[in-house]
């Protein structure tokens, strides 16, 4: 079975019209993993390894909470623990760390609410 | 029955303790064990600074404070990886340096011994000092292997998390009222996860794949008010269906043990104490080893080939004070080459070394007083059949029949029969150490 990392009621409170940019950062060596960003409408978005991606103004997230679902895994004999930054314009809001030994696949779902700033 | 086996392996494996170890054709695990001749029963690889001075502190000072050296102890240690570098799986696989190579595998390891035997049998403090690198030279078959796993990984990956999400967003912002209406929405997500990224199934094959997804989560309870568990086990499904674990679990083997050749080089030296007085010291053997090895896959992946270079520099005027009886060359050059063969629990490997030995002895003056030497050179050969079987994940049982070089004493008796059982026990780790010490 595998482990899921949740991170639930998170809040990143943004005006109307600032863009937001999503940004997954791989921290610990050898990681490999996909996201996806579910918003609230049409315009998910996919980010592989690391990266970001704009998902959006900030009047087009509001209502439902946005999801992030990341699977990763880590493959590599020399790394004992997988360690992942979460960030939205540059701040950080997730700092995501297991060790392998508890779980080398782990999934892991941010659930975001964009409140008006 | 079983008892009697048992008695009669142990029996073997004391005998073949109290023979001269094997010098043999590979590379060492551990070059500072190797040197000093010692199977530590456990090599410590702590993974970072502070256990790495938690491992050498709680094993090299005593109750009092005072140093010591401890028996049978062994550590490596491999300084790149006690820090993250934010390493790609790309670069990890493909570095685009040798130097990336060297320094990523560089690792360096101490051993140590109370019970290392002069000639006359007295028990000194031994200390080994080791070095060790890897460099691994990918082929075009090695690359193509390498991406098909990556690629059929991120197309499990982008499904799971596209269905993942989905579910996740369906049940939380309250889009769905039964467990019916959660699977008619996410039947829709399924379908296009799967037929947009599953490129390696065909039609049938996808349609079967969510055919069968629908039909394990049809049978999972929901609670609308508390859901978690039921997506842990809802992604769980997906995940078991794009049998996600088995592909991530053999390219985990296959990055472990890449097809194409590698070269380990190795270095080691031993330091003896002879008096047991920390402030007189010999440095009596060092060793430098160079071995390429080519890993076969596909129809010949149980075929392994290794050849050896080793360099072994003895100080004679060590040998000669405390192995009195000894025959020492002070330079030793061996070149071999090994066949390892790997069947499911059953293993051969039958390995050929020759070995070139000089020294240099003193032959008297010239008429000027100047000191004159004579080489002294001789040649000898090893050729030794190993047999493993795995009785268990843990435990091998090893048979080896063969001739060995002459060793240092007893230079007659080169036969070698020797029947082992090896326990592989699990090493200590960072967690298993106690930090706050």
């Amino acid at each position: 079975m595998r482990k899921t990392y949740r991170y639930k009621n998170l809040v990143f409170p943004v005006s109307d019209d600032t863009e937001v940019i999503f940004e997954v950062e791989f921290i610990s060596d050898g990681n490999s993993g996909q996201s996806v960003i579910n918003v609230p409408g049409p315009n998910d978005k996919e980010i592989s390894n690391s990266g970001s991606e704009s998902i959006g103004k900030g009047k087009d997230l509001r209502g439902d909470s946005t999801i992030c679902f990341s699977d990763i895994d880590n493959a590599i004999p020399e790394e004992d623990e997988i360690k992942i930054n979460y960030k939205i314009n540059d701040e950080l809001i997730v700092e995501h760390s297991n060790l392998k030994s508890e779980e080398e696949r782990p999934i892991i779902v941010l659930s975001i609410k964009f409140p008006v700033s | 029955m079983k008892y009697t086996l048992m008695l009669i392996l142990l029996v073997f494996c004391s005998i073949s303790n109290a023979q001269e170890k094997l010098n043999k054709l590979q590379a060492p695990t551990s070059p500072a064990a190797s040197i000093l001749g010692m199977q530590p029963s456990a090599v410590l690889s702590p993974k970072s600074y502070q256990a790495l001075e938690t491992a050498l502190y709680s094993s090299f000072v005593g109750e009092n404070g005072t140093a010591v050296i401890p028996n049978d102890f062994a550590l490596e240690f491999t300084p790149y990886w006690t820090k993250n570098h934010s390493l790609s799986l790309d670069e990890y696989l493909y570095p685009k340096r040798l130097t990336d190579q060297f320094i990523r595998n560089s690792s360096l390891s101490i051993a140590s011994t109370q019970n290392f035997q002069l000639g006359d049998s007295t028990a000194t403090n031994g200390l080994g000092f080791g070095y060790r690198t890897t460099f691994y030279f990918g082929n075009k078959k090695d690359r193509e292997k390498i991406e098909k796993y990556i690629s059929d990984l991120k197309s499990n990956k982008t499904i799971t998390a596209l269905i993942g999400s989905e579910a996740q967003s369906l049940l939380e912002n309250k889009k769905v009222s039964t467990k019916g209406e959660f699977i008619e929405k996410i039947k829709i997500t399924i379908l296009e996860a799967i037929n947009k990224n599953m490129s390696r199934l065909n039609n049938i094959q996808k349609n079967k794949l969510i055919e069968e997804i629908l039909l394990e989560i049809s049978t999972l309870s929901l609670d609308l008010n508390n859901f978690d568990s039921f997506l842990n086990d809802f992604n769980n499904v997906i995940d078991s269906k794009l049998k996600s674990e088995i592909l991530f679990n053999e390219f985990k083997t296959y990055i472990t043990d890449r097809q194409g050749w590698s070269i380990d080089i190795a270095y080691a030296n031993l330091l003896n104490f002879p008096t047991n007085n920390f402030e007189f010291s010999y440095l009596p053997r060092q060793s430098f080893w160079v071995t390429p090895t080519y890993n076969f896959k596909d129809n010949l992946s149980f075929l392994k080939i290794m050849g050896v270079v080793r360099y072994e520099w003895y100080n004679v005027d060590y040998f000669k004070k405390y192995f009195a009886n000894s025959k020492v060359y002070e330079n030793n050059f061996d070149y071999g080459l090994a066949i390892s063969t790997q069947f499911e629990k059953v293993s051969f490997k039958l390995e050929l070394v020759g070995r070139n030995s000089e020294t240099e002895i003193p032959a008297g003056t010239d008429s000027e007083g100047n000191e004159l030497f004579r080489r002294d050179k001789t040649s000898d050969l090893q050729y030794l059949g190993s047999f493993n079987y795995n009785l268990s994940d843990q435990i091998i049982l090893s048979y080896s029949l063969g001739k060995s070089f002459e060793p240092m004493l007893n230079t007659d008796n080169t036969l070698i029969s020797l029947i082992s059982l090896n326990f592989g026990f699990g090493t200590p780790s960072e967690k298993t150490l106690d930090l706050n010490k």
